[in-house]
């Protein structure tokens, strides 16, 4: 497996590095300094920025410690990320990042956790009753639920859970700004109070949004492997129905569960920028496009080149899933 | 796997039972803390606190060289001071010392000033001063901030306030930033220290504007330790003379920001000087006492219009600008009124007029649409002539802005009275229009091609460009829309490729100057001149207000200069947006005004 595993590392590093020169490249189509600096500013100025920031500098065709390129793989490879955010003077690029995947994390971590869990329990339920009316019931809701509109959740749950709620029971349940950090707590305080008063009305408006997507694509592959014909001879053979889902059934449809789980585990990180800037929650989704809607260039490129880097581990440790879930897959 | 779902359910509950158990206590706990039940107010610790929301993700840095946007000012103001401010009660707006003793002395020849500081004036406390004690501030703090304005390593966005008006400002810049070191101990020909408390300024040519921009927080006094010690994060960490102070801690980036009182501040009091109308309001009776009055600030930042009203709603903010969506809930639209449930609930509503000038620009290079000719002239006019603004008005913003005549807001001198003037070929007249079509040599729009329409991706862009459309083609001119991030629209209008384009100006002070000069040959884009605007006759005039002082004559020659662009019809508009706040009853000295920033130190909370 780790012969597999280095192997399969070797081969993304051309990959990355290709996706690296992509994402440079195309961030360079138009002249960050020119979309950063707005309005009424002089060729001077543009001139100084330009070099201040190393634009000026040759893009491959020198020394790799002298071309943008080379500098910019190196900073990725060995994670420095103290280049200073130019839309916000004074900040790295990493004490950004740092502050911001935590709150993004405290989000979408219990969010796939639920919606997972949740999607999963209510399409074994429905394929269990495939074609009466319970499923049928649970198939329209789960249309219905993923057809309405993220916002719309997102200001309904806001007006009834931080505005109606406390109007009526005079208890402020849920806060929709505010957000504290647990460095600035205990954990157990974090977890006891702040947690579930800043975050669980998000959490919950994320899960139910999600569960419309999850349960449909869940419930296709469960009622696909009920069909099969080791399901048939486990029924042969005298198998409890709870045995025939639970042991039989959920284990054959890991692999697909694993596969939509683990494509979501990049975005953990990137967040919610819906979520985080109604709820004022200050995590990379909202960052990241306020980096993109300000021309934050070294936030952009250096968060870039980190998803893509975690996209590439990933999918390497869901083909290590496989094989751990699935006996019939061999890492070679 | 069989516990699956009983283990999805049990840890919603368990969130839920924490949730209703925690929060539920400690919210009450907190709401008194915070707001003594309803709000802002009165902490639990006897602590005079102002909440307050900001619309926006919050400013990025508060140095003030750096800090170009309304909430950088709307912070570092509070932080930091300048040498003078605006009267806060008195309208048309005036200024006054703020870290002077008296306003600066001017020679007869209008070019040198002589600034004398206020005695006892100190520095924050801060970490970057000897023994942590904020330092008297003496003239070499004023030289050396505004030094740092040409300072090209500083990230200085506003080069433009002294540029051609402190002698030899350009000549230092350019030697300066050319040299090895930045030395900002080298002379800079126009200013001179006479003594600690004392220095001068000698202008290149006589300006009208240079006493306004000592008013803009750009040019705010910072001690060099500051600068030198937190190098790129002085942003972060703003030391200054302001009636509240600023620890790291208490900027929770993207989230709030809480100013404390500076138990230093020197010697100021709540103004005498008002207007008539402010003594029913009860702006006068903290009159002659001294200020701040509030021990903190606190501002929230809230990006999106829906929690900051809810949040209001819940009594957690003292004072809130009026979301357009929210506006039927808080207002009568017919009458302008608050409604009856919000007054109950103790709240006040206020409108105030932005310095705006928002309008549809013309590139006066472009072959089709430029050009001084009476054939481009009359396209132009006729353009301007069949907009509706009153209907982008009422479709757009509730018919809540001002609609008028020229490029000077109300509110400044210029303005034309009851914002209409003859000179104009302001909307809606489609007959005079075809007319002015047909004269152009396009009866109808025939022959005219396909104009090319700029604007920025904003919410309301798409169908607001489709009703500029729709009211174009009344006259048989088509548009072709392009919807651009605002920095692409920036970079075509500056590069002379925007035929046509929908811009907006704020002005940076309430002097017409700055907004004629927007139509001042030497500006061409990408200075702001972005209709590249020619007109000898207006420069000429432009070039005379510029070193008058306020007066009827200097009045007199704004309107000409008004009437001079309303014929040559560079642009089409024009329109300034009214912005409404909500106060609650408990928040005293409250005189809401956007053209400046530092007024949260004359505010009060029962």
């Amino acid at each position: 497996m780790w012969a597999y595993l280095i192997r399969r590392l070797v081969y993304n590093i051309p990959v990355f590095i290709g996706i690296l020169l992509l994402v440079m490249l195309a961030l360079r189509v138009r002249d960050p300094v020119y979309a950063f600096l707005g309005k009424n500013v002089s060729e001077e100025t543009i001139e100084a920025r330009r070099e201040e920031f190393g634009l000026n500098r040759p893009l491959l065709l020198a020394r790799p410690s002298e071309s943008q390129f080379g500098r910019f793989v190196t900073q990725v490879f060995t994670l420095d990320f103290t280049e200073e955010s130019w839309d916000y003077p004074g900040q790295t690029v990493g004490e950004i990042m740092g502050r911001c995947v935590g709150p993004s994390l405290a989000l979408s971590i219990p969010a796939l956790v639920l919606t997972t869990l949740i999607s999963v329990s209510i399409s074994l339920f429905s394929a269990w009753f495939r074609g009466r009316w319970i499923d049928q019931a649970l198939v329209i809701s789960a249309v219905i639920g993923m057809s309405i509109s993220f916002l719309v959740y997102i200001i309904f749950g806001q007006y009834f859970g931080a505005f109606l709620l406390p109007e009526l029971t005079g208890y402020e349940t849920f806060a929709i700004n505010g957000y504290v950090h647990p460095s600035e707590t205990t954990w157990s305080e974090y977890f006891t109070y702040y947690w579930p008063h800043h975050c669980l009305l998000p959490v919950l408006i994320s899960v139910i949004v999600g569960m419309g997507y999850d349960t449909r694509f869940y419930r296709a592959v469960m009622v696909e492997e009920s069909g099969r014909d080791y399901i048939t001879t486990a029924r042969a053979k005298g198998a409890s129905q709870l045995r025939v889902m639970f042991v039989h059934m959920l284990k054959n449809a890991m692999i697909p569960i694993i596969t939509r789980v683990a494509i979501t585990i990049p975005f953990l990180i990137t967040g919610s920028f819906l979520l985080e800037t109604y709820f004022s929650i200050p995590g990379m989704g909202r960052q990241l496009i306020l980096a993109v809607e300000h021309a934050d260039f070294p936030i952009v490129q250096a968060f870039t080149a980190v998803f893509a880097g975690l996209y590439i581990v990933v999918n390497l440790l869901t083909d290590v899933l496989y094989a751990l879930v699935d006996p019939r897959v061999r890492l070679s | 796997m069989p516990q699956l779902r009983p283990l999805a359910v049990n840890l919603l509950f368990l969130s839920l039972l924490m949730c209703a158990a925690g929060c539920g206590e400690k919210s009450q706990s907190d709401k008194a803390t915070m707001s003594g039940g309803t709000g802002g107010g009165e902490s639990a610790a006897g602590e005079k606190v102002l909440r307050i929301p900001m619309a926006s993700d919050g400013p990025k840095s508060l140095d003030p060289v750096k800090g170009s946007t309304v909430y950088e000012n709307r912070c570092a103001s509070q932080v930091l001071e300048t040498l003078l401010q605006y009267k806060y009660l008195k309208r048309p707006f005036e200024l006054e010392p703020l870290l002077l003793e008296e306003m600066p002395q001017v020679s007869d020849d209008g070019l040198t000033f002589t600034f004398k500081l206020k005695q006892g004036v100190r520095f924050h406390d801060d970490a970057c001063f000897p023994d942590g004690q904020g330092r008297e501030l003496v003239a070499a703090d004023v030289l050396y901030s505004w030094k740092r304005i040409a300072d090209s390593s500083q990230g200085s966005k506003v080069g433009w306030i002294f540029e051609d008006t402190i002698k030899g400002f350009s000549d230092y810049r350019d030697e300066q930033n050319a040299a090895d070191k930045f030395d900002y101990d080298a002379d800079l020909a126009g200013l001179k220290i006479v003594n600690d408390h004392e220095f001068q300024v000698i202008l290149e040519q006589p300006a009208s504007r240079f006493l306004w921009t000592l008013a803009m927080f750009q040019t705010a006094v910072v001690p060099r330790e500051a600068v030198e010690k937190y190098g790129s994060r002085f942003g972060l960490h703003p030391v200054g003379t302001g009636p509240f102070t600023l620890a790291e801690s208490d900027w929770r980036q993207g989230q709030s920001i809480k100013f404390r009182k500076n138990p230093n501040y020197h010697e100021m009091l709540y103004p005498s000087e008002h207007m008539p109308e402010d003594v029913d309001e009860g702006l006068t009776e903290a009159a002659g006492k001294r200020i701040p009055f509030l021990d903190a600030v606190e501002i929230t930042f809230e990006p999106k219009s829906e929690p900051m009203w809810l949040n209001f709603r819940n009594g957690k903010y003292d004072f809130t600008t009026v979301p357009a969506e929210n506006f039927d809930e808080a207002f009568n639209r017919r009458t302008k009124k608050v409604r009856r449930n919000m007054t109950e609930q103790g709240i006040r509503g206020y409108p105030v007029v932005l310095l705006d000038f928002i309008f549809r620009g013309f590139n006066m290079e472009d072959p089709l649409l430029g050009g001084y000719t009476e054939k481009t002239k009359k396209l132009r006019q006729a353009i301007s002539l069949a907009l509706d603004w009153d209907e982008t008005n009422e479709a757009f913003y509730n018919g809540l802005n001002t609609i008028y005549d020229g490029p000077i807001p109300p509110g400044m001198a210029g303005h034309p009275e009851g914002g209409n003037t003859d000179a104009s070929y302001r909307g809606l007249n489609l007959e005079r229009a075809k007319k002015l079509m047909a004269e152009a040599g396009y009866p109808g729009g025939e022959g005219l091609p396909t104009l090319d329409y700029y604007s920025g991706r904003g919410a309301n862009s798409q169908p607001q460009s489709e009703m500029l459309q729709q009211q174009l083609s009344r006259i048989g001119v088509q548009i072709n829309v392009h919807l651009l991030d605002f920095s692409t629209l920036i970079q075509t209008v500056d590069n002379k490729k925007a035929q046509f384009f929908s811009f907006a100006w704020g002005s940076d002070y309430p002097d017409a100057e700055n907004n004629l000069a927007l139509f001042y040959g030497p500006n061409e884009a990408p200075k702001p001149n972005h209709f590249n605007y020619k007109n000898e006759e207006y420069d000429n005039l432009y070039r005379q207000i510029f070193s008058m002082q306020a007066s009827d004559e200097r009045t007199s020659i704004m309107e000409q200069m008004r009437d001079i662009v309303l014929e040559d019809c560079p642009y089409a508009g024009s329109m300034a947006r009214t912005r409404f706040y909500l106060v609650r009853d408990r928040l005293k000295n409250f005189k809401p005004i956007e053209t400046f920033d530092n007024w949260y130190k004359y505010l009060d909370v029962e």
